[in-house]
This record gives C-alpha cells, structure tokens and sequence, in this order.
C-alpha cells in the first residue's frame, strides 16, 4: 500500500478565502482531512462558508490561502478540469440535470471527458441506473421523474467516470423525509461498495447523523 | 450518447427560436446564391456571346458605358479590316424593342450582316438563318420564339413593323437566345440610324496572345481617335450591367452578412444566457472550456448548416419563380452556377461560426461557481 493510500484521501490546510470585493470572509484558516472510505457532514448556519469549502475541496474555487491535496498531490499543479471529471463526483440540491435529455443520456454527460469509448457509455450509463434503482425510467427526461428520482439520476451521473471522492451540497434539501431517507441510504450503500469518500454540507440534523463524522463551521471557521 | 446528438438536442430544445434563425438565415442565403448566381450567369452568357462566334476585340466610341449608346460610322469597318493583325471585322447594331402583347418590354434586337463573323456560334433549330439580299426578315432566339409564341414562316411586328420569321436560333448565351435578328441594314432603317452601328466585334490573326491582342486594341485606339477596343473578356468585365449586377449581389451578400450574423449572435447569446445554470454544471462535472466551446459552436454551426441548405433550396426556387416571367427569361439562367452555390454554403458556414463565436467564448470563459449561483 502506497503512502497516499495510506494517508487522507483529500486534506485541507488553513484554507483562506476572501471574495474579490474584500467584504466577504468566507474561510478563515479551515483545515480538515476526509480519509479514504469516510463521510463526513459539514453543517453550519446559512453564510457560514459550507459551500465555498465544498467549492475549493472540489477543486471549483481557489483559496486566496492554505492548500488543498488530493491523494498527497496539491490541487495547485493539478489540472482542475481533469481532477473535477475524473476524481469527484458532484451531487446538487436542485439536481441540476440537463432538461433536454433522457436520465440516461444525462448520465452520459461526464463521460465525454472520461476515458470511455463511445460505444461503452450507453452500457455504463445504464449500469449506473441500475445501481441507483433507475433503470425502469432510463428513457424519461427529468421533467418526468419525481425529484427523488431526479436526485437518483444525479447521483448515476456524479459515478460515471467513477470518482474516488462525492461531494454534495445538501443533497437531500429538496427532498420530502421519505426521499430523503432512499437518498442517504443509497449514498451510504454506494460509499461501502465502491469505497468512495464522501463529504456533504447539510443544514438537516438528520443527514449529518447519517455521516461517519460531523464538522461544524460558524462564520468561516470550524468549531 | 454522441457530442453531435447533444448539439441537435440542445436546438430542438427551444424549436420557434432556432426555427427563426435557420429562416432568417435561409433568406439571407438564398438572395446571395440567387443574385450571385444571376451575375455570375450574365458574365457567362456575355463571355459565350464572344467567344463562341471567335470574338477577340469589341470596338465601340470611347468613353460609353454601355453598349447600346455608342455610336460609330460603318464605314469605319474597311479601315478596321486594313489594320494587320485583325483577320475579321463584323458591324453591329444593337438596340431594344418591346412586345407589349407577350409583356416583353425590353428584348435585344441585333442587326447583323447574314454572311458576317457574328452568324457563328448560332444553330437553326428550325427554318433558315439569314441571306443576303433578306429584308424584312427575322430570326428569333429560342427562348423570344417561346415567349412570343412564333414558328418559323409566321409574322412578328418589331417596332410596329411586321417582319418575317425566317428561323429560329439557339446560341450558347442567354441575351441572344431572350433577342432577335434582323439584316443590319434593315435594322438601321428602322431605327433610323442609317450608316451607323453600335460596335465593331473583331477576329485576332493571333487570339491565343492575349498581350497581342491587347496591343492590337491599343493600336486602333491610337488610329482611330474616338473608338475604345477592348479585348472581349475585359470588356464583358468593364460592362455596366455586369458591374451593377455584381455590385448588387455584393452589396445583398454584405446585408445577408450582417442580418445573418447578427440573427445567429443574438439566438447563441441569448441562448448561453439562459443557459448559465448548465453551463455552470458541465463545468463543475469537469468539461473543459474548450468542450463548452464546441458545444456551443457546434449549435450554431448546426443552424448554419440548416440555414445555408435551406438558403440554396429556396435560391433555386426563387430564380424559377423569377424565370414565370417572361422578360426574366432572356436573361436568367436557370441553371445557378456550382460557384455561387458553393459561395452561398461558404457563406452561410462561416456566418454561423462568426455569429457564434462570442457567445461561444462568453460560455467557456464562464466561472462555475458563479454559472451555478445563477440557477
């Protein structure tokens, strides 16, 4: 086993970030480690920078200061295109699939800048559905799924190019208890079997139970 | 899922709108390849007049614009055919007559000699061509005999005069078929123009140098102060029509450019707008700015090509449209060149990837972060 292996998967140290403006001080000195096979719930009040951590750890944002590495390789002089479609999954509270298209082609989205041939990403696509419980509605635009279902396909399209990390801004927020109980158990089921790492901002009480660890911030630091 | 299905997608997506577009487009398209067409088709049938019946020099009063208002004394022809270097000299007179009754309201009416250099080039379909020693004969191209209705041995009235056709002609250029033809000397009493003609068309000794030729030209202008002559093709060039038939076709291709990228700038623009949120999602799932491009490239490419398609179509059907009227066909080719068509493709290709590519550059250079607040 390699160090990187070994050691946290994804590690944050001292992450500063201040909006251009210079009136928002969204993090200040945040570091945390997500291990390899973990979750962990980032919960906090509205504004308290959950979401721009989750930006900078998924390689969407910089920080003005600290360092973020993935796999012992700082995100600095990594390619943030590749590490994005290759390393990470991203999971939305508005789901954010693309209306035009059937859950399965929306699937196949990621996979244009995944190492898949043409010909292989209808059948991955269609194994990832399945995975979710969704290969019944494969054909059905999201305009004709329930949001629960919505959250399912999103979830088949952050696996596609099969990342090592998830990352979800309130996945289950607009979803209804029984949704959002499915969705949590089929992120817990998915984190075991494919041994992903998962990390999720949430103000709900009962998602961040669901994680194997809770991190607090107020106010852009961790408490 | 293929990137191409993405494309086609994403514009059926929003169908009046990208329906609009290809229609705006089609228009712009089809009035370049028409009118480019129609130029290019008078460049040609002028070129064939010439060069079928072995023209190489085209003398005519100096200074004039258009063919049908010079003015040269006849006589000039046995000084021309002194000059060394000219092998033939053939005299014309050209002018318009109108048939009211087959609403033709301006047809070519030639009068040449019937043993003359111009007689070449042209086949008798039916009946003879001209004789020496005919007067008050004619014979009709075939698209005038088709408009007026004429066969040989029937009478036709040219300027309230009644003619006989003799023969029906067809000519590899378009004006002589849409035209007529009388014996010279008829045609100068009619229009009272006796011992005069319009131009001078003379055979080279040497046609294939074309600096000879030109030298030739330069030398009977020095000797004959007063008359321009003027290698064919420079002169089919220098016409006036062919230049205003050009200058139209440019100008329009100029509007159709601006109208037609300004109509795809517009349809993309508002299109990344709207689509900022998704946008913003590709991006954070990991598409490259340069995919984003593609992406939206390709959506306007895909409307230029459906556009610049459509846009030939309807050129086509336009000139037929144009050729129901009967003056039109004398001088419209129907048959559009491969160059204009190719011309109005080009075009159409290259204003879709204009149009598109500032949105195109706008949607990649996108933020994610700040294209995902925007949702």
């Amino acid at each position: 086993m390699t160090s990187a292996a070994i050691g946290p998967i994804l590690k944050a140290t001292d992450l500063e970030r201040i909006y251009p403006d210079g009136q928002v001080h969204a993090l200040r000195g945040v570091s945390i480690e997500l291990a390899h096979g973990e979750s962990i719930a980032i919960t906090g009040p509205s504004g308290c920078g959950k979401s721009t951590l989750l930006q900078i750890l998924g390689g969407l944002d910089r920080p003005d200061r600290g360092e973020v590495s993935f796999r012992g390789e700082s995100l600095q002089s990594m390619d943030l295109d590749r590490f994005r479609a290759r390393e990470v999954g991203f999971v939305f509270q508005s789901f954010h699939l693309v209306g035009t298209l059937s859950a399965i082609e929306n699937v196949q989205i990621p996979m244009f800048e995944g190492p898949w041939p043409r010909a292989d990403r209808e059948r991955r696509a269609d194994r990832l559905l399945d995975e979710v419980g969704m290969g019944h509605r494969r054909a059905h635009r999201p305009s004709r799924l329930s949001v629960g279902e919505r959250q399912r396909v999103a979830i088949a399209r952050a696996l596609a190019n099969d990342p090592a990390l998830l990352l979800a801004d309130e996945p289950t927020g607009n979803l209804d208890s029984r949704n959002q109980a499915d969705v949590l158990d089929l992120l817990d089921r998915l984190r075991k079997e494919r041994g992903l790492s998962l990390l999720m901002v949430t103000h709900s009480a009962e998602v961040a139970s669901s994680a194997d660890r809770e991190v607090r911030l107020r106010d852009g630091r961790l408490v | 899922m293929r990137f191409s299905t993405l494309i086609v997608k994403n514009l059926f997506n929003r169908p009046m709108r990208s329906l609009l577009t290809v229609v705006g487009l089609a228009i712009g398209i089809g009035a370049v390849v028409a009118l480019m067409g129609i130029a290019k088709g008078f460049e040609r049938s002028f070129v064939a007049l010439y060069e079928s019946k072995g023209i190489d020099l085209v003398a005519v009063r100096g200074g004039i614009s258009n063919q049908l208002s010079s003015n040269l004394d006849a006589a000039l022809a046995d000084r021309l055919r002194s000059i060394p270097g000219v092998s033939r000299v053939a005299r014309s007179l050209v002018d318009t007559v109108a048939f009211e009754e087959a609403n033709l309201v301006s047809v070519l009416i030639n009068g040449w000699e019937p043993d003359g250099l111009l007689m070449g080039g042209l086949r008798v379909t039916e009946g003879r061509p001209l004789r020496m020693g005919d007067e008050r004969t004619a014979m009709l191209g075939r698209v005038l005999a088709k408009n007026l209705g004429k066969t040989a041995g029937q009478t036709v009235d040219v300027a309230g005069e009644p003619f006989q056709v003799i023969g029906v002609f067809e000519s590899p250029s378009l004006f002589e078929d849409g035209g007529l033809i009388v014996p010279l000397s008829t045609l100068q009493k009619l229009m009272g123009r006796e011992g005069q003609v319009t131009a001078f068309l003379l055979a080279a000794n040497r046609p294939e140098d074309s600096e000879a030729v030109g030298a030739l030209g330069r030398e009977i202008e020095a000797m004959i102060p007063g008359v321009a002559a003027v290698p064919a093709r420079d002169y089919v060039e220098r016409d006036l029509q062919i230049r205003l038939a050009r200058a139209m076709a440019w100008t329009t291709s100029l509007i159709a450019l601006v109208i037609g990228s300004v109509g795809i700038l517009n349809t993309m623009a508002t299109a990344v707008y709207e689509r900022t949120g998704e946008i913003g999602v590709l991006r954070a799932i990991g598409w490259r700015r340069s995919r984003v491009l593609k992406l939206i490239l390709g959506e306007s490419l895909m409307l230029g090509v459906v556009g610049s398609i459509a846009g030939v179509a309807l050129s086509f059907v336009g000139v037929r449209l144009l050729l129901l009227a009967p003056t039109a066909r004398s001088f419209i080719d129907p048959n559009l060149p491969l160059g204009a068509v190719a011309g109005g493709l080009g075009l159409g290709l290259s204003l879709s990837l204009l149009g598109g590519l500032y949105p195109a550059i706008r949607a990649a250079a996108m933020d994610p972060t700040e294209a995902l607040r925007h949702d």
